[in-house]
């Protein structure tokens, strides 16, 4: 099956790149921090191990299960994301107390969630297709449950997981089977929405538009961004060589986490970038023929969810890295040094490789 | 149905997603390559901490290539903060070394800044401090090369070479001037170092510093040397307020020397009053020229008809009356019956009040400001003064008299000089300059030259110049110039006396004494312009104080240029009290007898014992001291 091969070559690629990577990335913080150079390595190097365990579990399970005990899971999710807000409980880092520390390990609920919202929301559009254009029957309850998870993580906050949470349900909406002039409403209700904010208090437009130009405040909101541009920029075609990034030498605050394709960039240039959007290009495009093919409409709207998450967390933070959206503290996908992120992405792929063995 | 439905949005997605793929790629491009050159520069900026190295100013040479401004290699100190790990140590031990005190060392060790200069303590260290700092081998104690100017000759030429300050600026003379030329682009070691300040592995980057370009000057130095050798002469013997003496070649406007007192040592710059420093006088002192503007006046009078030096006589009582004035010769009782050229000879003021008003003050004036009078000489120098001329409606009879014989107006030395070049050269105002060219020490390109410039021509005919340097040979072997002749040479001149203004007012007994000189009198390769103000304890004449001086330098030039000796000038008329030259003529191949006869009233020694003479000392045809002892070689 080709697309099976595809995406499983796709993505141990890009874990592998991601373990190498953050070793280089890494070692000199972890060396100043801990002591240990192979620190962020060996912690991720376990995470990326266990994954593969459970990659194998979910890949052989019965999807039909996950689809009786999702509403189970979503519930969870949600007395996971309460419990995370209670102080003692939830761990606060960088500004948002969405962890459970475990160790010295830190668990993201907001990860469980974002995958618990998909598998719900993919078995509420197979089981209400008829509906889905009526507004209210349809479209209502569904949006309702996605704003609790949203108003959840925002008051933890964090704005970027709560950001893809709702842009890959509002993706798989699309999908689903719904009118195009819900999202034309939708989309100029927002704009409205934003321009009465604007309106109302007017720095908020220099705020947006401020990572435009990051060199207008250079110490302060624009300081990664420029960090992560002399990292990029030198890079130039072919990148400075493997292990050579200079940014990573305490410029580049925590080089190993969000902006760890910035360092990818200087080491390896441009053609470093290409392989990488190549590879999530792939997977994206290797699932969605596995979706447009299958036709269990619980599958069907499940492995769209789950590429799009993934595609559309990769891009934001591509995007975030190379100046091209505000910071918003997402991780690449597969790469970026984080356990709850690789282990649910990984999770995310044997889900769609469960499926991709319906086609013949 | 639905299943179409959505595999078609599923299309829509996929190629929404593509796009956004391409345009993430684009952007990616965009900023790894056309945005590569800014990036790159901005984050090695944030990467590199650049440590200075000084690049060597251009040499200041002669115009044979001696050179007159260098530079030596000193060290400098310079600290990275972040890097040094012990900092009490460091600070005391430094402070220590430099002999500081701590406190003052600790300023710039303990600054938070990326980079620092150790200013000025750290500065131009000698190998052996420098040497005990890099044995210490502290992180972050960087030691560089500094490159320091360096003038050799000390005082020569010290007014138009002017110095250089503390980081190697020009600021005076021509290290001002040719600042650009010369101070060449400093280059830089480049370390790279961490977020933190700690130096990374990465190797340094060099950038060589470019040294600057070299400038060659017009002036001679063994030329200036003699100058200056006589300058501090006449300071040793007669004290006086200044002197200067200026050499200039009259054919092509080049200057060979320029040197005056008080002078400076640019070395050490910061010991002189700025006065001293800043005024060089050839170019900026002004003063009435006396007798040596009368060449002037001659010039003007041959050119225009006015006079017959032979043939036309003038009767000198000791003074004449104009308009209501009386104004009188220089010698009591006067010069009595005389030709013109006598007029010339004896600097007699009365004859060139008349020939002030044969020419008639718009003729007189016009030639004036023809030879570059009242106006600067635009010489490649900075500091250069006008000089002040009567306005031509105010000219009276009296004025125009004065004028005549140069007083009452007021000249540069550097415009006195010119202008007697001009008239001696066959009638060509020339610009004077002493850049001679500028050089990349590199390539050995030139970059720049100064050729001869003609700023007017035939202001006087070729005959008039031929006349006017007979006479002004004539009062170096007859007149008030006779301190001056060199013998086996033919030299021309004029004296000065020149009474100094103050206030209005004429003061006594305190004059400028000058001379100015050339050689060869026919034809002329250079001329000097020697200028003594209110030298103490001697007769206030130019032929007695500054003739002899001007001698003493043709007499250099003449040996420094190896000038061919020429005994066809005008024989010098001596005075009862001094001592005769006369010619010795040339014996060799003559017999024995022939030679003794030849010899006669010279004493005569002999060297072997043939009958003919295969050499003698001194050469022959030349003139040597009345009865002075020849050596003959015999085979």
């Amino acid at each position: 099956m080709k697309e099976k091969q595809l995406i499983i070559f796709s993505f141990l690629s890009l874990s592998i790149i991601g373990l190498v990577m953050i070793y280089s990335s890494s070692y000199i913080w972890a060396l100043y921090k801990y002591n240990n150079q192979y620190k962020f390595l060996f912690n991720q190097l376990i995470f990326f191990i266990l994954g593969l365990f459970l990659l194998l579990i979910v890949y052989k399970m019965d999807l039909n299960i996950i689809k009786r005990y999702s509403n189970h899971l979503l519930i969870l999710a949600i007395i996971l994301l309460g419990l995370v807000l209670i102080p003692g409980v939830g761990i606060v880092r960088n500004g948002s107390r969405s962890w459970f520390g475990i160790a010295s390990f830190g668990i993201q609920p907001s990860e469980l969630a974002k995958l618990a919202l998909i598998i719900y929301t993919a078995k509420y559009l197979s089981l209400n297709y008829s509906v889905m254009k009526n507004i209210k029957k349809g479209l209502i309850p569904i949006l309702i449950v996605i704003f609790l998870f949203f108003g959840l993580i925002m008051l933890e906050p964090d704005f970027g997981s709560g950001f893809i949470l709702v842009a890959s349900i509002i993706g798989m909406l699309f999908i689903g089977n719904t009118r195009l002039s819900f999202f034309t409403y939708s989309a100029l209700f927002g704009m409205l929405g934003i321009s009465g904010l604007v309106l109302v208090a007017p720095y908020r437009m220099a705020r947006i538009i401020s990572f435009l130009n990051p060199w207008s405040d250079p110490l302060g909101t624009g300081f990664q961004i420029i960090q992560s541009l002399y990292a990029i920029g030198p890079g130039g075609l072919f990148g400075q060589g493997f292990m050579n990034s200079i940014q990573k030498h305490f410029y580049l605050p925590e080089p190993q986490t969000d902006f760890i394709f910035a360092i990818i960039a200087e080491e390896f240039g441009f053609v470093g970038i290409l392989v990488i959007v190549s590879l999530f290009f792939i997977i994206f495009y290797a699932a969605m023929r596995i979706a447009f093919k299958e036709h269990d409409l619980f599958k069907k709207y499940l492995v769209f969810g789950l590429a799009f998450n993934i595609i559309f967390q990769a891009f934001l933070n591509l995007g975030v890295v190379i100046g091209l959206l505000p910071v918003t503290g997402v991780t690449l996908p597969f790469i970026s040094y984080g356990g709850s992120s690789l282990i649910i992405s990984i999770l995310e792929i044997g889900l769609i490789l469960n499926i991709s063995c319906d086609l013949k | 149905m639905v299943i179409k439905q959505i595999n078609n949005r599923i299309k829509v997605v996929l190629l929404i997603i593509f796009v956004i793929s391409m345009i993430l790629i684009i952007k990616v491009f965009y900023i790894e390559v056309f945005s590569y050159q800014k990036l790159h520069k901005l984050a090695n900026d944030l990467w590199s901490r650049n440590l200075p190295i000084t690049a060597d100013r251009g040499l200041i040479m002669d115009r044979n290539g001696k050179v007159l401004a260098g530079n030596i290699t000193k060290t400098t100190l310079v600290l990275i903060p972040n890097q040094i790990k012990n900092k009490e140590e460091v600070t005391k031990n430094l402070a220590r070394i430099l002999d500081v005190s701590y406190d003052e060392m600790k300023k710039h060790v303990f600054k938070n800044t990326s980079i620092e200069r150790v200013h000025p303590d750290g500065r131009r260290l000698d190998f052996t401090v420098a040497d005990q700092i890099n044995s210490l081998n502290y992180d972050g104690v960087y030691l560089l090369k500094e490159s320091v100017r360096n003038y050799p000759y000390n005082n020569l030429l010290s007014h138009v070479l002017g110095f250089t300050g503390i980081d190697n600026q020009g600021l005076s003379g021509l290290e001002l001037l040719y600042d650009d030329y010369l101070k060449g682009v400093d280059g830089s070691i480049k370390y790279y170092s961490d977020g933190k300040g700690a130096r990374l592995t990465h190797p340094e980057v060099y950038n060589e510093p470019v040294n600057g370009m070299n400038l060659y000057l017009t002036i001679d130095i063994d030329i200036q040397a003699s100058i200056e050798r006589e300058l501090d002469n006449v300071i040793a013997k007669y004290n006086p307020e200044h002197a200067l003496i200026i050499v200039e070649d009259p054919n092509t406007g080049e200057i060979l020397g320029m040197a005056s007192r008080p002078n400076f040592n640019p070395n050490y710059y910061q010991n002189y009053k700025s006065e001293v420093i800043n005024r060089n006088l050839p170019i900026w002192m002004t003063f009435e020229p006396g007798s040596t503007f009368k060449i002037i006046t001659l010039a003007a009078a041959i050119e225009e008809g006015k006079v017959n030096l032979f043939e036309d006589h003038y009767y000198d009582t000791g003074s004449i009356r104009v308009a209501n004035a009386k104004i009188k010769c220089w010698k009591p009782g006067g010069h009595g019956y005389e030709s013109f050229l006598n007029v010339v000879e004896n600097s007699c003021n009365p004859g060139f009040v008349v020939l002030g008003e044969r020419l008639g003050k718009e003729t007189l004036f016009r030639y004036i400001n023809a030879f570059g009078f009242g106006s600067k000489t635009n010489i490649d120098l900075n500091g250069e003064e006008d000089g002040i001329l009567f306005n031509l409606d105010k000219v009276g009879p009296v004025e125009l008299a004065t004028t005549a014989f140069g007083q009452g107006i007021s000249v540069t030395p550097i415009q006195q000089i010119n202008a007697v070049s001009a008239v001696i050269n066959g009638g060509n105002l020339l610009k004077p300059y002493v850049i001679k060219m500028v050089v990349d020490p590199v390539s050995n390109n030139i970059l720049y030259e100064n050729k001869k410039t003609l700023i007017k021509d035939h202001i006087i005919s070729e005959n008039t110049s031929k006349l006017v340097k007979f006479a002004l040979e004539s009062v170096v072997a007859n007149g008030t110039g006779r301190n001056a002749y060199l013998e086996n040479y033919r030299v021309g001149g004029k004296t000065g006396t020149a009474q100094k203004v103050e206030n209005g007012h004429y003061l006594y007994g305190n004059y400028i004494l000058s001379f100015m000189g050339f050689m060869p009198a026919d034809k002329p390769e250079v001329v000097v312009y020697v200028a003594i103000d209110n030298p103490k304890g001697v007769i206030q004449y130019g032929g007695t104080v500054s003739a002899p001086v001007a001698k003493n330098v043709l007499q250099d030039i003449a040996s420094i240029l190896k000038m061919d000796k020429d005994i066809s000038g005008m024989p010098k008329v001596y005075n009862w009290y001094e001592s005769k030259y006369v010619i010795l003529p040339d014996v060799t191949g003559l017999s024995k007898d022939e030679a003794l006869k030849k010899l006669k009233g010279f004493s005569i020694s002999y060297v072997g014992s043939g009958s003919s003479i295969i050499n003698q000392n001194p050469v022959g045809n030349s003139y040597v001291l009345e009865g002075s002892n020849v050596k003959l070689m015999l085979n």
